[in-house]
């Protein structure tokens, strides 16, 4: 993602030539195009966040954005974040101390809260952005993606824009730094460059809608390549609502009681692998269970499961987990050379 | 109405270019409408391509490190343990694109799908339809292969003559492997035509395993090639060139006698003439500096320090030259060589080889241990378990 640079630093330069204040040295210019505007009236809504990292490979700063007047921040939940040692700066250049609430568990954000009397201090109101409220946008739409890649900006400087595409909604599993990440929802793929200290920040349409927020560099188990991808906005409206109602304690979700129940589906796959799991394969089909009545037979291969990929007898087992007793799936089975699907119901384990 | 789809590219082209100042818009919603319309007309024509089964073949450079033999020798100085991630990186098991090259069923993926040697091939239709497909033929130069689906009435691209396309214009490269209903795109310009001996086109579009196989589609969403992972030289790409920026597309339309001998399951090799020159020697003319033994250039007669004068009625310049009009042809075809050799001038037919393995891949380690052998189970232990108690 390094060797993206060039393109990175190109966009920063033409945002650099335009609006600005305080003690930045180059000359003001009136945004003219589609991109320039649009990046002009976002620019004043994001912040640059420095926390505390005594790790190399963890990167001590990232981008947030504003998204309450009264000094909500929201950042991605990366760096070692320590109270005392957090500060967020304003676009004019102005240092902020802040307040750590607790992170988002399932998408991996967190709200940093502008203290009181730093707020007391402010010259200009704050510029909190609103979610857009079409999330849906096509695969190919135009999208700008802005934050603080590489800590290329300090104090008033601003921020990095790169511009790209949405390329795909993803659902697929994810790795960072050779470790699988648990992250079950969906993420909006661009081709912008994301590079560290981009992590936080905005991706926006070129009309100024905000429709995601930037995600480290993962890698997509499904193509062993990196992706630049974004949580789309929508999905993090109830943590955000919660921190700028309730406060701290908003942002604790109350625990939801998840029970497993193994499912029965009386179908045995010619599992021989030892440390590489082979194809689902099917060995045997109990008499009078569920995979007897939907038509499965010895010999077949399963494919997939409701859409979802069956590659391996593992993947068989890991998705079966994801179902309860009484629900219907659709197994699609290779036999022969024929592609057939069937309707299985699963029963509960005996 | 390609006219007009024209004349918005044109504009967007002009406003990326002009530096700052003049008053040119940026049509963005217009640019989103074409590209919209450009993926509609294509997308119905790209499938997923899913493989199953097969071997598991990582990259040839890294190899688990074997057993050490007791009383053997350590060998002399440091070894560098192996990068992660880089070499030794084994492909992913996920789908990957394909087109359909005719309605009849002939659908054209990248060879990329198959290093696995999958005994299983399923294409999905983007109208959701499956179907196992066979294998026939495959061009390792172009690192495309083809398979055939017994489907009918298939959606068929419109494809552009390699020709026209000029470097610069909007290249956005369709994949169909995160399983949603719209195709994925990425962005791009062309950034050069006619590259690895004017087999693929090159762009600036991220192309990787998400897109590879899938069609490189121009602003009037006509394919200018199928997305593959190649470099410069036209060999395998590796991991590092995934989402670099440097992306090569294989070129279809001009190849119609390939993809009849592909349709009739042949595996097409670049050719390989056997001889390497000295580049000091700047022409006229190509210096053989050394032929390879039993290659084609041997079994035809040429000799060390001929100077080869013409291929095929063209003036060699130099050696360079030669290089050029020697990696257009593909094995089998026999190219007319004219040679002087000690001022005296012959000519011969040079029948062309495919490249030996050995120069392809990667030297493969001497010892071939079975990363899933457990240690009881080397050769030459017998079969005994630790402890000496017999395997019954």
């Amino acid at each position: 993602m390094i060797c993206k640079m060039g393109c990175v630093l190109l966009f920063a330069a033409v945002v650099a030539a335009q609006g600005g204040g305080g003690f930045y040295a180059f000359p003001d210019r009136t945004p003219k195009t589609a991109i320039e505007k649009t990046v002009a009236k976002l620019l004043p809504s994001l912040v640059k966040v420095h926390g505390a990292s005594g790790l190399k490979t963890i990167q001590s700063y990232s981008t947030g954005i504003l998204v309450s007047d009264k000094g909500h921040v929201l950042t991605l939940d990366l760096i070692l974040i320590q109270e005392e040692r957090t500060k967020v700066v304003l676009h004019d250049g102005t240092v902020c101390q802040v307040e750590v609430y607790p992170a988002d568990e399932t998408y991996g954000v967190r709200i940093l809260k502008i203290k009181d009397e730093d707020l007391k201090k402010l010259k200009q109101p704050l510029v909190p952005l609103t979610i857009a409220k079409e999330q849906k946008h096509r695969n190919g739409t135009f999208v700008v993606s802005i934050g603080n890649c590489f800590r290329l900006a300090e104090f008033s400087e601003k921020l990095s824009v790169t511009l790209g595409v949405i390329v795909s909604r993803m659902r697929s599993g994810l790795r960072y730094h050779l470790q699988d990440v648990d992250y079950g929802g969906e993420l909006i793929v661009t081709d912008a460059p994301n590079n560290p200290g981009h992590y936080g920040g905005g991706l926006f349409t070129v009309g100024g809608e905000w429709i995601g927020l930037n995600t480290k560099i993962v890698e997509s188990t499904e193509t062993n390549s990196q992706v630049s991808a974004a949580i789309p906005t929508g999905e993090l409206i109830g943590y955000i609502q919660r921190c700028i109602t309730r406060g701290k304690a908003g942002a604790v979700e109350p625990e939801r009681a998840v029970k497993v129940v193994p499912v029965f589906h009386g179908i045995e796959l010619f599992d021989h692998g030892r440390r590489v799991s082979p194809p689902a394969y099917v060995e045997r089909v109990a008499r009078g269970s569920p995979g007897r009545t939907a038509g499965l037979r010895p010999d077949d291969l399963i494919v997939q499961i409701d859409r979802k990929v069956v590659h391996t007898c593992k993947d068989f087992n890991l998705i079966m987990e994801k179902y309860k007793p009484g629900q219907t799936i659709t197994v699609t089975f290779k036999r022969g050379r024929k592609v057939s699907q069937t309707e299985l119901k699963l029963a509960e384990v005996k | 109405m390609s006219h007009t789809l024209n004349v918005v590219a044109a504009t967007l082209l002009a406003g990326a270019l002009s530096a700052q100042g003049s008053p040119i818009r940026y049509d963005f919603a217009a640019m989103q409408n074409v590209l919209h319309a450009a993926m509609d007309k294509v997308g119905p024509s790209t499938v997923t391509v899913q493989t199953f089964g097969g071997t598991r073949k990582t990259d040839a450079k890294w190899q688990p490190k074997p057993a050490p033999t007791p009383g053997a020798k350590k060998p002399p100085g440091k070894k560098k343990p192996p990068p992660l991630g880089m070499s030794g990186f084994a492909q992913s098991h996920g789908a990957t694109t394909g087109i359909v090259l005719s309605a009849d069923g002939w659908v054209l993926i990248s060879k990329f799908a198959l290093n696995y040697d999958p005994t299983t091939i399923l294409i999905t239709l983007a109208d959701g339809r499956s179907f196992t497909a066979v294998r026939k033929g495959e061009d390792v130069s172009r690192q495309i292969a083809l398979v055939k689906v017994d489907a009918t009435d298939l959606p068929v691209p419109e494809f552009v003559d390699p020709k026209t396309i000029k470097v610069g214009s909007w290249a956005f490269v369709l994949g169909r492997t995160f399983g949603a209903k719209d195709p994925s795109v990425h962005m791009g310009v062309v950034s050069a035509t006619r590259r690895v001996f004017g087999r693929a086109l090159q762009t600036d579009a991220y192309t990787s395993p998400a897109n590879y196989g899938g069609p490189v589609v121009d602003i009037e969403g006509r394919v200018m090639g199928i997305a593959v992972p190649m470099d410069a030289t036209g060999r395998k790409a590796n991991i590092d060139l995934y989402d670099s920026g440097i992306g090569f597309a294989a070129t279809i339309s001009d190849i119609p006698q390939l993809i009849e001998k592909m349709k009739a399951g042949e595996i097409l090799h670049r050719g390989y003439l056997g001889i390497d020159m000295d580049h000091s020697h700047l022409g006229p003319g190509a210096k053989i500096s050394k032929v390879a033994p039993k290659g084609a250039a041997h079994r035809a007669g040429l000799k060390k320090d001929d100077v080869v004068v013409e291929i095929d009625g063209v003036k060699v310049e130099n050696s360079f030259h030669l290089q050029m009009l020697v990696g257009i042809k593909m094995a089998g075809d026999s190219v007319y060589v004219k040679v002087r050799s000690k001022d005296e001038e012959y000519g011969l037919t040079v029948f062309l080889e495919k490249v030996p393995d050995a120069q392809m891949e990667a030297k493969k380690p001497a010892d071939k241990a079975d990363p899933d052998r457990l240690p009881w189970e080397e050769p030459g232990k017998g079969d005994k378990r630790p402890g000496g108690v017999p395997d019954k």
